[in-house]
């Protein structure tokens, strides 16, 4: 004799829709948010921190070669080529940071969470001059 | 809280297959195929769903910390104990409110846990990094939760029907 709290509804429901619709506009909320400002070129910002902390913010059209960051005992190869930033070598376990492959919008980013290395694209800022290197 | 030898022995049950599926899971790793940090196929939630309605929240409750805390014991990983906890705290708590409205199927159940669950580990992320850029890959996290909160609810599904007959509580 089955002795569950409830009877459960094996059948979707209407309400169900509802949920769906609630994570669809969720998403398309974060996305416009994150993504809704985006631009390309020279007034792309790449700023690189590490374990929370900002480690490198230049313009992306000035990133050159490539820069070596190390997170948490891991190390990264970060290099820009042809208006986007990717992660070339990475020493971590999961590899996502390359997998990710390069980015070149305004809101794009690259995680490392085993390293807690990210790369983020922003705006560059209202005032338009300046860029922190360092 | 009165705690009966089968109780013990069935949560027991239940949280060593929630872990055999996290590790089992981590051999197949879906970020190959979707380059997204966190994102994974979450078989350790077909336990937790079904534990819910076939033994009630207390004892999911209680599978979900075990599974936890022992996963984060045998990455050797503290970290992963933050990632996991709070998504699966997270997405217990609106799988627990959503089942307990009475309005929602198993499908409706298991879609808000496995999107709560993303969010929840997109707010551990954004703890441990110190930084709001992971933020970014929610979006995309969200939409790949519909599909696998579907099967998760489709599996959870036919598992219940097949065990209706037995007296888990």
């Amino acid at each position: 004799m089955p002795t569950r709290s409830s009877t459960p509804k094996y059948r979707p429901t209407a309400w169900d829709a509802w949920i769906f619709a609630a994570v669809i506009a969720l998403a398309a909320i974060v996305a416009v948010l994150f993504y809704g400002g985006a631009s390309r070129g020279g007034d792309t910002v790449v700023t690189i921190s590490v374990a929370g902390e900002v480690a490198e913010r230049t313009a992306l059209a000035q990133f050159d070669g490539e820069h070596v960051y190390t997170g948490n005992g891991y190390t990264l190869n970060v290099v820009a080529q042809h208006g986007q930033i990717r992660v070339s070598h990475s020493d971590c376990p999961g590899q996502d940071c390359i997998h990710t492959g390069g980015i070149r919008r305004v809101g794009q980013s690259i995680v490392c969470l085993p390293a807690q290395i990210v790369i983020r694209l922003e705006s560059a800022s209202p005032d338009g001059a300046d860029v922190i290197v360092g | 809280m009165k705690i009966s030898a089968k109780d013990i022995a069935l949560c027991g049950v239940l949280s060593a297959l929630a872990l055999g599926l996290s590790v089992w899971e981590s051999l197949f790793p879906l970020s190959l195929l979707i380059p997204l940090p966190g994102v994974k196929l979450g078989l350790a939630n077909l336990v937790t769903l079904f534990a819910l309605y076939a033994l009630g929240p207390r004892r999911a409750l209680a599978i979900l910390l075990t599974r936890c805390l022992l996963g984060s014991l045998f990455a050797g990983n503290a970290s992963a104990l933050l990632f996991s906890l709070l998504g699966g705290l997270v997405s217990m708590a609106v799988m627990i409110a959503l089942h307990r409205s009475g309005k929602f199927s198993v499908f409706g159940v298991s879609l808000g846990g496995a999107a709560a669950h993303n969010v929840g580990q997109i707010a551990a992320a954004v703890i441990a990094l110190g930084s709001t850029a992971v933020i970014g890959y929610l979006p995309l996290l969200l939409l790949v939760s519909l599909v696998t909160g579907a099967l998760t609810g489709l599996l959870v599904s036919l598992l219940l029907r097949a065990t209706e007959h037995l007296s888990l509580q």
